[in-house]
Order: C-alpha cells, then sequence, then structure tokens
C-alpha cells in the first residue's frame, strides 16, 4: 500500500529520551538489575494526580513527539487524527494491583488496556479512529500498518502509533513467568506520528524467524517489548538515511516484518539532518 | 492493508462457531435467542459472597474435552470450544501460513494471573496472564500459522476483531480469518464491576424504565471470514463495513452526546458504501445501564432520521449478560441468523420502554422479519466506540 511519511517520534526509555543515549551494553549498564524503571512522571493538575503511571507516560511520549515534530498539541487534537496504542503488558501493574486490593476497588476501570490510550484521547481531545493491539514487536508492525491504512483510505489525516510498556511493579511475576532473561527488561514509552506519504509499506508475517534484525540495538537497549521497533526506527532516522527501512518484530514465534520505502520524505530528512549534533 | 477505497470489499462471513450460557453450540444459541431463554443464574464456579450481585450468564459445563487445550486457562478453553463448534460447520482449509486469527477481549487470561497471585506460583499461570495468551492457543489449535492478533478496545474488542479480520483479507495478509471474541466471568471482573455498582439485583431490562444496570456473561464466538471470490454460496452474511472512533471524553463512561459512537457508526456505513436508510435492523450494545441506553438510542435516532420508529432494534444482552469481547461477535452472528431464519429475537424483560429510548423495540417474542442489512453497535471503557455493517445471505 501507500506507504505513510515518518513526521516525528517520541521515544522515551528508562536510559533517557532518544536512542542517541543508550549504552553500548544494556546487560553491562544495568549492572545486574533485572528491570530498569522510568519511573512516574510529574505533572500539575487534579486530574492526573490519580493517573496511572503507565498513563502519564504515554501522555508524555505523545507531548515527546510533538516536540520533535515542533507541533503545538492543537495540532493533532480532533477526529482526523487516528490513535493506536500498542502494549505487551503495560496493563499487568494495574492489574496485580486491583487483585491485590491496593488502591481500592474503584480504580477497576484503570485495569482495561483501553484506558492508556484513552488518558492521551482525553488531554489531548483525539476523537478519531481507534486500534489497540496487544502483543509484542509484530503488534507494533501491525500497529504501524494499521495506521498507515487508515492514513491511505482517507479516514484520518495523521495517525499516532503508541507504545508502552512498564515492568517494575510485576518484577515478581516476570521472574517468575522465565521473562527475566539475559537482557533487563528496559522500560519504554513512544510515538510515532504518521503523516501521508509517497513511498510504500509492505507487512509479512510468519513462523520462519529468518532475517531477524535489530541484534545489535537489542544489546544497546535491553527488553521493551512492543516499543523494540520504534527504537528501531529512532535509531534508522538518525543514521542519516533515506530510502528503504526493513523493521523486523519476533513474539511467541511470529516474525512479522514491515518494509518500508521512503518513511522520510526529503524535506522531513533533510530538516532532520540540520537538527542533528 | 492494501490502498482500499473508503468503500472497502465486502467480506464473505463463511460461518460460524460459539459457545455461551444460553447454548454451547450455534444451533442452540439461536434455539435460546428465539424461545427468548434467559441464561443467568447464580455463579458456583468462584466465591461471590462478598459481592452485592452474585449472579451472571455462567457457562456451567464446557462441551471440550480439556486434553484439546493442554492448558488450564478457562479463556483459552473457551476460545478452543467455539472453534470446534466453527470446525463442525466450515473446514479450515487453506495453507496454514495463510490462516490468520483475530481475537477480541476486555479482559483477556486475568484469571491467570489471579491464580499466579493467589494459588499457583508456578512460571505457568503467570506467562498465561498476557492478554494475547489465549489467541495464541487458538491458533495452535487451529494449526493456523498466519498472523495471531490480540485487540483490546472494552467491550467493543469483538467489533474490532471483525473490522481488523476483513482488513487483512483486504491485505491479502491471509486466505481465511477465523476472528471473534472472547472473555470469562471470574472474579477480577465480577469485584470491578461490582465496585462500580454497575450489576443489577434485578433483572436485566435493556431500554426499560425500570433498568438498573448489567449483568456479566462469559462466551466465545468466532467467525471464519474469505473474500467473497474464495466463498462458497452456502454462508452465514457479509461483513460490509467496519467503523471506530475514540470518545475522548471518560476513562469509563460514554460521552453524554454519544458522539463517539456517531462517528464509529458514520464510518461503518461509509466503509459499506450503504445509506443509513438502507438499514433493516439494529443490534444495540444495550447494556441496560442507566447512562448507556438512551445515549446509544439518541445516536440511533440521529442515524435513522425519520426511520427511527421504523426500523426494529433489539439487544441480546438479558439473555446472556454482558459478554464483553464476545459481545459485538455474538451480535453480528444473531443479525445474520435473523436474516436466515427471519425472525428478529426479542430483548427479554423490556416491559414499559423508556420515553427516553423511542425507538421500535422487539420485545416480548421473536419478529417476523428478514432484515438484508444490519447496524450492530458497540461501546467500551477508554471511550472505545464500534460499529459493523453486515448483510445477511437472504
Amino acid at each position: 500500500m501507500k506507504g505513510p511519511a515518518l513526521h516525528a517520534l517520541g521515544f522515551l526509555s528508562a536510559w533517557g529520551a532518544g536512542v542517541g543515549v543508550l549504552p553500548a551494553d544494556a546487560r553491562l549498564a544495568a549492572a545486574g538489575r533485572p528491570v530498569l524503571s522510568l519511573g512516574r512522571p510529574e505533572r500539575d493538575g487534579e486530574r492526573f494526580r490519580r493517573t496511572t503511571r503507565e498513563g502519564l507516560l504515554a501522555l508524555a511520549a505523545v507531548e515527546s513527539a510533538l516536540e520533535d515534530g515542533g507541533a503545538h498539541r492543537l495540532a493533532i487534537a480532533g477526529d482526523r487524527t487516528a490513535l493506536v496504542y500498542v502494549t505487551a503488558a503495560a496493563y499487568a501493574p494495574s492489574n496485580q494491583r486491583f487483585i491485590e486490593g491496593r488502591g481500592g476497588s474503584i480504580r477497576f476501570a484503570e485495569t482495561a488496556p483501553a484506558v492508556v490510550p484513552a488518558e492521551v484521547a482525553i488531554e489531548l481531545h483525539l476523537s478519531g479512529p481507534y486500534a489497540i493491539f496487544l502483543g509484542g514487536p509484530p503488534a507494533t508492525l501491525r500497529g504501524i500498518w494499521h495506521a498507515a491504512g487508515l492514513i491511505a483510505d482517507g479516514e484520518c489525516d495523521r495517525a499516532l502509533v503508541l507504545g508502552v510498556e512498564i515492568f517494575e511493579e510485576c518484577e515478581g511475576l516476570y521472574a517468575r513467568s522465565g521473562r527475566l532473561c539475559r537482557r533487563p527488561l528496559v522500560e519504554a514509552a513512544a510515538c510515532l506520528w504518521l503523516e501521508a506519504g509517497q513511498g510504500t509499506l509492505s507487512l509479512e508475517s510468519g513462523r520462519d524467524g529468518a532475517g531477524e534484525t535489530g541484534t545489535d540495538l537489542r544489546r544497546r537497549l535491553g527488553e521493551t517489548f512492543c516499543c523494540e521497533p520504534l527504537a528501531a526506527l529512532d535509531s534508522w532516522r538518525r543514521m542519516d538515511r533515506a530510502g528503504t527501512l526493513n523493521l523486523t518484530g519476533r513474539w511467541r514465534g511470529e516474525t512479522a516484518r514491515l518494509v518500508w520505502t521512503d518513511p522520510m520524505p526529503r524535506p522531513l530528512l533533510a530538516a532532520t539532518r540540520r537538527e542533528e549534533p | 492493508m492494501a490502498a482500499t477505497p473508503l468503500t472497502a470489499e465486502p467480506v464473505a462471513i463463511v460461518g460460524a462457531g460459539v459457545v455461551t450460557p444460553i447454548g454451547g453450540d450455534l444451533d442452540a444459541f439461536w434455539a435460546a435467542l428465539d424461545a427468548g431463554i434467559d441464561g443467568l443464574s447464580p455463579i458456583e464456579r468462584f466465591p461471590v459472597d462478598d459481592l452485592r450481585v452474585g449472579r451472571g450468564g455462567e457457562i456451567k459445563k464446557l462441551p471440550l474435552d480439556s486434553d484439546l487445550v493442554g492448558t488450564p486457562c478457562r479463556a483459552s478453553r473457551l476460545l478452543v470450544a467455539a472453534a470446534q463448534d466453527l470446525r463442525a460447520r466450515v473446514a479450515i482449509d487453506a495453507t496454514p501460513a495463510r490462516v490468520a486469527v483475530v481475537v477480541g477481549t476486555a479482559v483477556g487470561g486475568v484469571e491467570e494471573l489471579e491464580h499466579a497471585l493467589h494459588d499457583d506460583r508456578g512460571a505457568r499461570r503467570a506467562a498465561a496472564a498476557l492478554y494475547d495468551s489465549p489467541a495464541h492457543a487458538l491458533a495452535r489449535h487451529l494449526g493456523a500459522r498466519g498472523p495471531v492478533v490480540t485487540v483490546s478496545t472494552g467491550c467493543a474488542s469483538g467489533a474490532t476483531a471483525l473490522g481488523l479480520g476483513a482488513d487483512l483479507l483486504h491485505d491479502d495478509a491471509a486466505d481465511l480469518v477465523v476472528a471473534g471474541g472472547y472473555d470469562v466471568l471470574c472474579r477480577f471482573v465480577m469485584r470491578g464491576f461490582d465496585a462500580l455498582r454497575a450489576l443489577t439485583r434485578d433483572e436485566v431490562r435493556p431500554f426499560d424504565r425500570r433498568r438498573s444496570g448489567l449483568l456479566l456473561g462469559e462466551a466465545a464466538a468466532l467467525v471464519a471470514l474469505r473474500r467473497l471470490p474464495d466463498a462458497s454460496q452456502e454462508r452465514l452474511g457479509t461483513l460490509l463495513g467496519y467503523g471506530s472512533a475514540s470518545d475522548a471524553s471518560h476513562i469509563s463512561a460514554p460521552d453524554p452526546e454519544g458522539r463517539g459512537l456517531e462517528r464509529a457508526v458514520r464510518a461503518a456505513l461509509r466503509q459499506a458504501g450503504v445509506a443509513p436508510d438502507a438499514i433493516d435492523f439494529v443490534s444495540a450494545h444495550g447494556t441496560a445501564t442507566p447512562l448507556n441506553d438512551p445515549i446509544e438510542c439518541a445516536v440511533l435516532a440521529r442515524v435513522l432520521g425519520e426511520r427511527r420508529r421504523a426500523v426494529p432494534v433489539n439487544s441480546i444482552k438479558a439473555n446472556l449478560g454482558h459478554t464483553m469481547g464476545a459481545a459485538a461477535v455474538l451480535e453480528a452472528i444473531m443479525c445474520l441468523l435473523a436474516s436466515r431464519h427471519g425472525l428478529i429475537p426479542p430483548t427479554l424483560n423490556l416491559d414499559e420502554p423508556d420515553p427516553a429510548c423511542d425507538l421500535d423495540f422487539v420485545r416480548g417474542a421473536a419478529r417476523p422479519a428478514r432484515p438484508r442489512v444490519s447496524l450492530s453497535t458497540s461501546l467500551g471503557f477508554g471511550g472505545c466506540n464500534g460499529a459493523l455493517v453486515l448483510e445477511g445471505a437472504v
């Protein structure tokens, strides 16, 4: 299908903002810590006093994308902006808290994965098309694909693909489920802003596991589940490239591969080059 | 997804399979709807003594050999039970790599998290607590090796799953898509809705002036989707369009004016290439909560315009309870079965329609009618709204 243009991207992780701050080796940099937290963003206002950490991080990621695009929040308000949320497990802390009876029963609504993008939609007045994909990196690639389709079909003018993963509160569960592997679990929140573009986009999925990319990035980043492809995008654009981008993601035996030609139109690429130190 | 125009190619719904509180397969489900059976009962599978309300649409016995699933996860078992019913009706005969699975859920495998935190601290249940686990169990059962997708737009999840399943066919990402929804009744969700005071101690009474809330139910519902040219004439119907929109107003309550739902409905009609005056029947979300029903009716009245009192509307949530991720799929299947059988199931317990809900409700008994084009509406936590436009194989 017609490929979208990468208009802006905000990527936050426990290492800092952007992939430029990643260590050479996440495992060594973690120094034995199995989980690296992004903490709880501070925000003023009564509305945010009880907002979940994952909701605040989602909002911070979108604001990071706005900053990256040099745009005011009004630029994305309204029903012509689609919101696509992806996560593998950001709902787990709220679920655990509710099951353990902490935080009061009234917090049940917060256990729904849909509530994280809802916090963003409410704050930024995003009332366009909507989808939520659950899973690892293939879910993110499918989210990008879906968002691109909404733009190509004229259902929206722009789309935000928002990914959030947090782990700190459920460290014990991850330890038991065997999810604590050689790489540390690194919390991340990222937002990709897409607009209509001139390239092409294709998505394949299968179970062969061949052609996996991003090993070096993964070694530097750690395990971020669904946020990994968004980190790869940030890395790619910082390498001052034009042309074709290949993104691969694996999860539960499924491999998804996104091939995206010309994601950075020349004016955007030129702007990015000017801003790079 | 291919660069589909605003009006998308219709997708064939080749067949369906279900497991519900009112019937363990598609035939029993329809027979119970037609007869106006109420499947709500005291919950027996887990303790509810400490809750205000302990009733719901519980499936007392799964029509399933547990060895077929290989997991104690009830959500996975519900999905596999529905898949068995589907496979009894439809051959899943595409190349495995071209068979996709797309399911919607509101609470996923959260019951496994309850077990992992309370009574079984083994690794397997903790790993199964991720919401996408049941979809992968279903894919393994089907031998599907194409995309496995889990979506979670609250109680609109089933509608989202059908819409995205159709997209996979439009995009040539699969030749056959098993799409649907599921959710289980467990203490987690019962405690939550009980705490929200959303559950009624009375009967579930959609659109009735005495309505006082919903009851929850559990179910799984699946359909097999194919591109129209690949499908035989012996199909259940056609998915013409899907639309979604965010309310952007509240995390758990619908927008007071239903603006998001209206945008979703109009988007679905646009994708279907169908004008509002072509709608023959509406399967409403109809939860029987004081808030939902008048908002939804106001939206339907705006969409239907002068035909608001001429288009039959029902809700089947008084039969089943609110089955969350399965609800929209069961309601879509019901629309198509209504076309097939020439009967629209009644809305149970709707004795005194709320004057604020001024539509043509089917109540009392099934109404003889053979709707060609149906609209199905869904709303969920997070301000998620979904709508489906379906065509029966009449």
